[in-house]
């Protein structure tokens, strides 16, 4: 039997896999022209569908010679009134591309079912909203709803469409369609339950006329915010999901159906998966008087720092969010500072992190259920050494669980310095002396007072700020353990009540309800008072100020409720950490404002950054 | 030959059964349980929604039954006979039917989509390094025992020594920043499998009114490189040693020395001869190719931002997703058994002393 060498047959078969893999990357191809020819239909249907409207309405006589603004939506345009400062500029354009950066791929864009909050920052430049805030003010301003009446039992809240809204496709947005959003999220065959509850306090949603009434069953200070921010989902394009379970269980698949009325929109609402390229192009049919700045936003996937800065250093990535150490070594290369800007501040929706002390485990009191001993563990905590070395300065001590920016917040209350020989005065009251002389406080039993921290594991800034408290806390003769802890085994600690301390972070808002994280009937299951605090005056407090309606009366309320925690010390409050953000020096118009940044946060708003024309490079 | 191999696959059933009942069992004894982490991966979660999520998915997918339940209701989900689901959770027919692998509870989505999307890309990932490694460690192999104790052995021996010791998450970490980095050189992109706006490019190289345009198929082996080369650099080490053992024992045996004594030429020897002979331990490492096709690298994956096999499967043991770990972990173990098989069955095939009958 003659064969050929090895060699050669090494080579053949080398060939062949170089000639599968070219034929599998022209699938890929074939696949991607195949995309890009749709949206090109697409695009053609929609200015079909628009010439023959036009025409329609020629053959009607109805095309007035009336000045360009008129087809903008008359009424309040308070919300736009940034937005078209920024046009005003000397060097205002319009043009170039945005690229951002996201950690992971989000699993799906499709309204109501996403669950990660990358979904959210792509939504946010699709879909409308009915109110706004202003970002500097943080008052509530008119978007969909040209305004709104609040009954005076603060049960009715009337909102009036605005006319002329449309969404991207052409088809106006009317009362019907917030009505039918909120239908959908409240129909059981859709996958949304996150959504359902929090729209449970709705009880009802009537369209009169241009106007569409939201009922709640009880006075609440968010119901505002609940109604008016509810993103407005089109009745003729996802009216169709609630027709059969069938139907419904092909929306609870979809991965990309997102189509709205906002400044921004996907080139296909239909087709988009994870793994293709996140990108929003310019809605071009945009209702309000100010058109979006960029042609396209563009999300790049990057899941490697290391990557992601590289990328941002080439140019290649218009905005990178540093980690303190990260962001002083670049603040100091003064080559690519004079390429980029960079800003670091607080956002007056950032949440805080803290150590919560558990008062009752297995149906016993625990040490920390006084007063005096979680107000010691305070009086340990060096919360200015902990934003000063670990985060690098790049971090503010928090005394309470309300931001400083916002108006909740109490300005009488005072941080309490690190203060050992106070913590081992409080101590001592509390019974908690070092009777044996190792250095180390026993309880009157005699037991030395040791406990465990537990904390997420993986994260090396919570690694050295624990290493850090366990030397202070030695100060006041108390011994920390520090038990790095799983995601998954944290959230089981927390729903069982089985730990003795446990330090993690709460995300905000504009206006933070205590009510899930203090009040006393929240400590069950499914409340967020796992550490079993219980105040009456508090609990008191809390009820009268969700029911009131009066932001200043409401306020006055919150800064008391502030107070009594301040003196409970519930938890230890640690810090705030700033956001440190750098940005491609051609996008201009980028201004601190108390929210943040002018860029939409969790709010709707139309965009004020911009390129000048001569730094265009896309 | 025939009744061997039908008996193997008999087999197969109550080993795949048997590693989903030990995977099952783990996932459902591991602490935190099944669902704790769903629900509140993204650590925005209101408590009251926090309290719909679990409502709802104990419904959906019975989590609050008893483990041995709902081990049997996974198990006539992926059976292709079996009782039907009806949409609303209810028990339909029994019959034939499609086999449904269940619903990622992290990623609310089918299963079978998340792998669909992964599997292409690793699948394209392992097809670059696979024949790379091998065709490399050959050759490298069969030189450095044919110049064995010679400079170019110590040399090649050293080198591959060294590149398996280097870390893949370090040397990506210093590939993307010499290589890719304006600072350095950047001849390489530094994540992702195609440039921004590349969808409308044509598919091989063309000149437009702007000079070169890559194209889509140079575009995409253009960002292939620095994965590709992170792949394969520390696949060498090993196999090329073993492909040395080999051929320096072949090299010594009788055979080998009678060719020479009849006259061959020297390469002939080593090529026609010693080589054939010496692939038969190749042939049981590459009884871990057909798996090993469906098994990415966390860890290249992570550093160049491709969504591949690695990434779904670290990501889904880490938050206890389920569904996904018992799926990828079937589909590798069928693959395993099925590669096993096919080589024991290459076995005689190339070495007609091996016989099953």
């Amino acid at each position: 039997m003659k064969k050929r060498g090895g060699g050669s047959n090494l080579l053949s078969f080398l060939l062949l896999g170089a000639i599968l893999i070219s034929v599998w990357l022209a699938m890929f191809q074939v696949d991607r022209q195949w995309a890009y020819i749709r949206d090109a239909q697409q695009k053609l249907d929609a200015q079909t569908r628009d010439i023959a409207e036009i025409r329609r309405r020629l053959n009607q006589g109805r095309v007035a010679a009336a000045p360009a603004e008129s087809a903008v939506p008359e009424g309040d345009q308070r919300g736009f009134a940034r937005a078209a400062r920024a046009t005003a500029r000397d060097d205002y354009a319009r043009g170039d591309w945005m690229v951002q950066l996201f950690g992971d791929t989000p699993q799906r864009l499709t309204p109501t079912i996403s669950t990660d909050s990358y979904a959210v920052d792509v939504q946010q430049l699709v879909l409308d909203t009915l109110i706004t805030r202003d970002p500097e003010t943080l008052e509530w301003l008119p978007l969909v709803a040209e305004s709104w009446r609040v009954s005076d039992d603060g049960l009715t809240y009337r909102f009036r469409i605005r006319p002329g809204v449309r969404f991207s496709d052409g088809e106006p947005l009317t009362a019907d369609d917030v009505a039918f959003t909120y239908r959908f999220i409240m129909d059981q065959r859709i996958a949304t339950p996150r959504y359902r509850a929090f729209y449970s306090r709705v009880s009802g949603v009537t369209v009169e006329g241009d106007e569409v009434v939201f009922r709640f069953d009880e006075p609440y200070y968010g119901a505002l915010e609940i109604a008016g921010t509810l993103p407005i989902l089109a009745e003729h394009f996802y009216g169709r999901y609630l027709e059969s379970v069938e139907q419904a269980e092909v929306y609870n698949n979809a991965t990309g159906l997102l189509l709205g009325s906002g400044p921004y929109k996907l080139a296909d609402p239909v087709n988009w998966t994870p793994g293709d390229l996140i990108e929003l192009v310019r809605n071009d049919r945009y209702w309000g008087p100010v058109q979006p700045s960029f042609d396209r936003v563009i999300w790049k996937i990057i899941s490697n720092d290391a990557a992601a800065l590289t990328e941002f250093k080439n140019g290649d990535l218009d905005r990178y969010q540093a980690r303190p150490l990260e962001y002083r070594e670049l603040t100091a290369d003064e080559a690519l500072m004079e390429r980029v800007q960079h800003y670091e501040y607080f956002d007056a929706r950032g949440g805080y992190f803290y150590i919560a002390w558990n008062q009752r485990r297995g149906g016993e009191p625990t040490w920390f259920a006084d007063p005096r001993v979680r107000e010691a563990m305070t009086y340990l905590s060096d919360r200015q050494r902990i934003a000063d070395e670990i985060f690098l300065g790049f971090a503010q001590p928090a005394l309470g669980p309300f931001n400083p920016l916002g108006e909740q917040h109490n300005e009488a209350l005072e941080l309490r310095p690190y203060d050992p020989a106070r913590a081992r005065a409080l101590l001592a009251q509390a019974g908690f002396e070092d009777r044996d002389g190792d250095g180390i406080v026993e309880s009157p039993d005699g037991e030395p007072f040791r406990f465990t921290l537990n904390y997420p594991a993986g994260s090396d800034d919570y690694k050295r700020m624990i290493l850090l408290l366990k030397d202070l806390f030695v100060a006041g003769g108390v011994v920390l353990e520090p038990e790095p802890t799983d995601w998954p085994l944290i959230l089981e600690a927390v729903d069982n009540k089985s730990f003795d301390a446990i330090t993690l972070g709460w995300t905000s808002g504009f206006e933070v309800d205590l009510y899930q994280f203090f009040h006393s009937s929240q400590n069950g299951p499914g409340g967020d008072n796992f550490v079993s605090y219980a105040n009456p005056e508090l609990d008191a407090l809390i009820d009268a100020a969700r029911m009131e309606l009066d932001e200043p009366t409401r306020m006055a309320m919150w800064h008391e409720a502030e107070r009594l925690i301040w003196e409970d010390q519930p938890y230890t409050f640690l810090f705030r950490r700033a956001r440190l953000d750098f940005f491609d020096g051609r996008i201009a118009n980028i201004q601190r404002v108390r929210a943040g940044l002018n860029w939409p946060g969790l709010w709707r708003m139309p965009t004020e950054w911009y390129v000048p024309a001569s730094r265009q490079q896309h | 030959m025939t009744t061997y191999v039908l008996r193997r696959l008999l087999l197969m059933l109550p080993t795949l059964f048997g590693i989903s009942v030990l995977v099952f069992a783990v996932m459902a004894m591991a602490p935190g349980g099944v669902g704790a982490n769903l629900l509140s991966r993204t650590g925005d979660m209101r408590p009251e929604e926090r309290q719909a999520m679990i409502a709802y998915y104990n419904a959906r997918y019975g989590l609050d039954q008893p483990m041995p339940v709902q081990y049997l209701r996974w198990l006539n989900n992926i059976s292709p006979l079996g009782f039907e689901t009806l949409p609303g959770g209810g028990r339909g027919e029994f019959g034939f039917k499609t086999p449904d692998l269940g619903t990622s509870f992290v990623k609310n989505r089918p299963v079978l989509d998340l792998i669909a999307e992964a599997l292409p890309i690793t699948l394209l990932l392992n097809l670059l390094t696979i024949p790379l490694v091998f065709a490399g460690s050959i050759v490298m192999g069969v030189y450095t025992a044919r110049f064995r104790g010679q400079a170019m052995d110590v040399w090649i021996g050293t080198a591959n020594l060294a590149l398996w010791s280097v870390p893949a998450i370090w040397m990506g970490v210093l590939l993307i920043g010499f290589l890719a980095s304006e600072q350095y050189l950047k001849w390489f992109p530094t994540s992702g499998l195609s440039s921004l706006g590349s969808e409308s490019w044509t598919f091989l190289p063309e000149r437009t009114a702007d000079g070169w345009q890559r194209g889509y198929l140079l575009d995409a082996l253009w960002h292939l490189v620095l994965p590709v080369v992170c792949l394969t650099y520390s696949g060498f080490a090993f196999l090329t040693k073993l492909t040395r053992s080999s051929v320096l024992e072949n090299l010594q045996a009788d055979y080998a020395r009678t060719a020479r004594a009849k006259g061959l030429a020297d390469r002939v020897v080593l090529w026609r001869h010693v080589f054939r002979n010496s692939l038969l331990p190749l042939l049981t490492v590459a009884a871990t190719i057909l798996p090993g096709l469906l098994i990415g690298s966390v860890i290249v994956e992570s550093i160049f931002s491709i969504d591949g096999m690695g990434r779904l499967v670290v990501e889904a043991v880490q938050l206890r997703d389920r569904e996904t770990v018992l799926s990828v972990t079937l589909l590798t173990g069928l693959l395993t058994l099925a590669s096993y098989l096919i080589v024991d069955v290459c076995y005689a095939v190339a070495d007609p002393r091996v016989s099953y009958e």
